[in-house]
């Protein structure tokens, strides 16, 4: 449950923008749009610690960021949505006015830019999902539940242990001729794999190209399903940025993999959407506490509830420059510390 | 002699009457907790099916609270779940409970009669004049599981139209309470109103038309809310209608050969799965194809990671009913995982799914919500259902 902020801004004689925040389990992402859909601005940073404290880092940057250009300053949010697994928390941290989940919000900004696409692949640092989409709606989903193969986590890993950095992965891979083969069922089989084939003497490009490969295999094993995989085909998430996948999946696909161009903003710039289109819709007032989030202390305190032999920790954010209001709390199986009262 | 169960949801009523009525002491267990299931997940094998994990742990803290008789219920396989007693029992033993007995309850087909023999064991006794004591018993016992089953039906219609979150929650665990106290016939045979007064009494409103879906799975998963998430509480809260035949109830009168609506089932499960190959496979599959033919708006199933048969049915519907029949299904593989954050995403998500299908279907056909939406489906559900429905539906 989250309380509303009886904060209200009323600018006049500036133009709409509306702000999506997209709080994963390795980036943060913030776009600023427009009521036309385009993209403002944007923020893109890893996660520091707790969603906490990377709303408020973003928050700052992109202060800094409108303050840094004066086009920008001749608008005002009206309205602003989470979306990622920390949506809740970060909807009452900096007042958002919805929280949807990332399927949908990547969903409805992939739509905007591909109005024809039946097929969503998204990977990202800890998730990778898939969504089918026909006739416009979203017929079917997938998240990976239980195994973080086929994640770009897993890749940054791998990266590490082959000495090179991640940005280079894409283009090793690119410029193998013959990929090994990588067993792709589990992350700890790859690995070992991995290493048997490093010190028998296989060229890295070669290496990386077989885990490129193996990773696409994972993922059409665990994610993909049994679903029937239609062009076009839009690939996102972090890991999009990596060619080798790409050529990957196009192999494994058979068809061309579009890559938007803002690839690792969809979630927030779907949410962004779908905030202006529900402020269009209710034309409500916003509880958003602007920008100056930041500079607000929030703090999170933990207790065991201790009523029933489950002993539930509940987890509480309070704002202590207001008389430590508590601002959202959760955590209870029954569901009976969810109301703030 | 006290005697135990394992824990199924609210269904610890109807167990406890079974041997209540025989004048014997039970101790129920605590409702499954964290504790419970970190003790079965320590002491059972690794790869073994969760409820069983759940169950052990049900089982060490009824010994714990006192018992020293343990029922479980046991069946000639098919799947792994028939050997769950006998491993339970050796695990026990090794945990350095000597003295605990498992007496297995043979439910493989009730009408061979073999649960009399199990009745006789616990109780002791073999003589003639018992045998009115088992009739009771089992009257009583099959009385309160399908009153448990009413209250199950009646919860997943109600919380889709409750004003304040959580009444219906408070109702049910009130009629629960009533129900473990009411042991006359006479008070059995009138609970059928207590249960429509109590839900009548919550403020609803009659106006929503929210989604509905069909929930099946494996039994225990199913129906005991530690384990599942509490997903119908959930799905409720977010105003869906949950519609669950499986119940206590519905498992033991099939298991009399009594229970129609399963019949059905198998019949419509009949072209893919030709037997009952353990878990609900069948009916899972029976019921995905009933449920797109009511037309409903999305359908949930759930199992224990690593269940053969679920994940049978779970292959079929993908590859070859969902192609067919396209009514939108989710799957949730239940372990000992207690995070939700990626159980209420998902969850989420296919709500969302399900609402912009059914935007798009009003917008297809205008007169939808006028005659489609509203109806509450008359060839659809038992008598107490319809008894139900009239009570939400607008006037």
């Amino acid at each position: 449950m989250v309380e509303v902020s009886d904060k209200l801004k009323t600018e006049e004689g500036k133009k709409d923008a509306f702000l999506g925040i997209d709080i994963g389990s390795v980036s943060c992402k913030f776009v600023l749009m427009d009521r036309n859909g385009e993209v403002l601005t944007s923020v893109f940073l890893r996660n520091r610690g707790s969603p906490i404290d990377s709303a408020k880092a973003g928050m700052a940057e992109l202060r800094d960021k409108i303050q840094a250009e004066p086009d920008l300053l001749n608008y005002a949010i009206k309205c602003c949505g989470t979306t990622g697994s920390a949506r809740y928390l970060t909807k009452a941290v900096v007042g958002g006015d919805l929280a949807k989940t990332e399927i949908i919000a990547h969903a409805v900004a992939t739509q905007s830019m591909y109005p024809d696409v039946r097929t969503i692949l998204e990977i990202g640092g800890q998730d990778s999902k898939i969504i089918i989409l026909r006739d416009d709606i979203i017929v079917d989903f997938a998240m990976n539940s239980v195994c973080a193969a086929g994640t770009g986590s897993f890749l940054d890993h791998q990266a590490a242990r082959l000495g090179i950095p991640i940005e280079d992965f894409g283009d090793y891979a690119v410029r193998s001729e013959n990929p090994v083969s990588i067993a792709g069922r589990c992350t700890v089989f790859a690995e070992s794999d991995m290493i048997h084939k490093q010190n028998a003497g296989y060229s890295k490009e070669d290496i990386i190209a077989g885990l490129c490969d193996s990773l696409v295999r994972n993922y059409m094993n665990n994610v993909g399903k049994g679903k029937e995989l239609d062009e076009p085909v839009v690939f996102q998430g972090g890991v999009s940025y990596n060619k080798g996948i790409i050529q990957a999946f196009e192999r494994h696909l058979g068809c061309k993999v579009i890559v938007p161009k803002y690839n690792v903003l969809m979630g927030a710039l779907g949410m962004a959407i779908l905030v202006r289109d529900y402020y269009v819709e209710h034309g409500s007032e916003t509880v958003f506490r602007g920008l100056e989030v930041s500079d607000i202390e929030f703090k999170t305190t933990t207790f065991y509830c201790g009523d029933c032999p489950n002993n539930c920790e509940i987890v509480q954010v309070r704002m202590p420059e207001q008389d430590n209001k508590i601002i959202a709390r959760w955590g209870s199986r029954c569901g009976k510390w969810d109301q703030l009262t | 002699m006290l005697i135990s169960f394992p824990n199924m949801g609210p269904n610890w009523v109807a167990f406890k009457t079974l041997f209540t009525a025989l004048d014997l002491d039970v101790v129920v267990p605590d409702p499954t907790n964290r504790e419970a299931i970190k003790i079965g997940v320590k002491y059972s094998p690794e790869f073994v099916c969760f409820p069983f994990k759940a169950t052990l742990g049900d089982f060490v803290n009824a010994i714990e609270k006192g018992a020293d008789t343990l029922v479980m219920a046991i069946d000639c396989g098919p799947c792994r779940f028939g050997f769950y007693a006998s491993v339970q029992e050796r695990i026990l033993r090794d945990m350095g409970y000597k003295n605990i007995r498992i007496i297995p309850l043979d439910q493989a087909d009730l009408l061979e009669f073999h649960w009399v023999k199990t009745l006789q064991e616990v109780s002791g006794r073999k003589d003639l004049f018992i045998y009115s004591k088992y009739i009771k018993a089992v009257i009583y016992f099959l009385k309160k599981a399908k009153l448990l089953n009413d209250i199950q039906t009646a919860e997943g219609l109600f919380r889709a139209y409750e004003r304040n979150l959580g009444d219906t929650t408070r109702v049910v665990n009130e009629l629960l309470e009533k129900l473990d106290k009411a042991n006359t016939l006479v008070e059995l045979r009138n609970f059928k109103k207590v249960i429509k007064n109590d839900f009548n009494s919550i403020d609803i409103e009659k106006s929503r038309t929210p989604l509905r879906v069909g929930l099946s799975g494996e039994i225990h998963i199913s129906l005991e809310p530690y384990v599942n998430l509490d997903l119908r509480r959930k799905l409720g809260e977010m105003g869906v209608e949950v519609h669950q035949s499986l119940s206590l109830y519905d498992w033991v009168v099939h298991k009399f050969h009594l229970n129609y609506h399963r019949k059905w089932l198998e019949h419509l499960a009949k072209p893919y799965v030709p037997m009952d190959i353990g878990g609900e496979c069948v009916w899972v599959l029976g019921e995905y194809i009933d449920k797109a033919k009511a037309g409903f708006d999305g359908f949930i199933h759930s199992y224990p990671f690593t269940c053969m048969p679920e994940v049978t049915a779970r292959t079929i519907i993908t590859n070859k009913l969902k192609k067919m029949y396209d009514l939108p299904i989710i799957y949730f593989s239940f372990d000992e995982q207690s995070g939700q954050e990626g159980f209420r995403t998902r969850l989420e998500a296919f709500y969302d799914l399900m609402e912009a299908r059914r935007e798009r279907e009003i917008k297809s056909t205008p007169e939808f919500m006028a005659n489609g939406q509203k109806k509450i489906y008359p060839q659809y559900g038992g008598e107490f259902y319809n008894e139900i429905a009239q009570l939400i539906q607008a006037e």
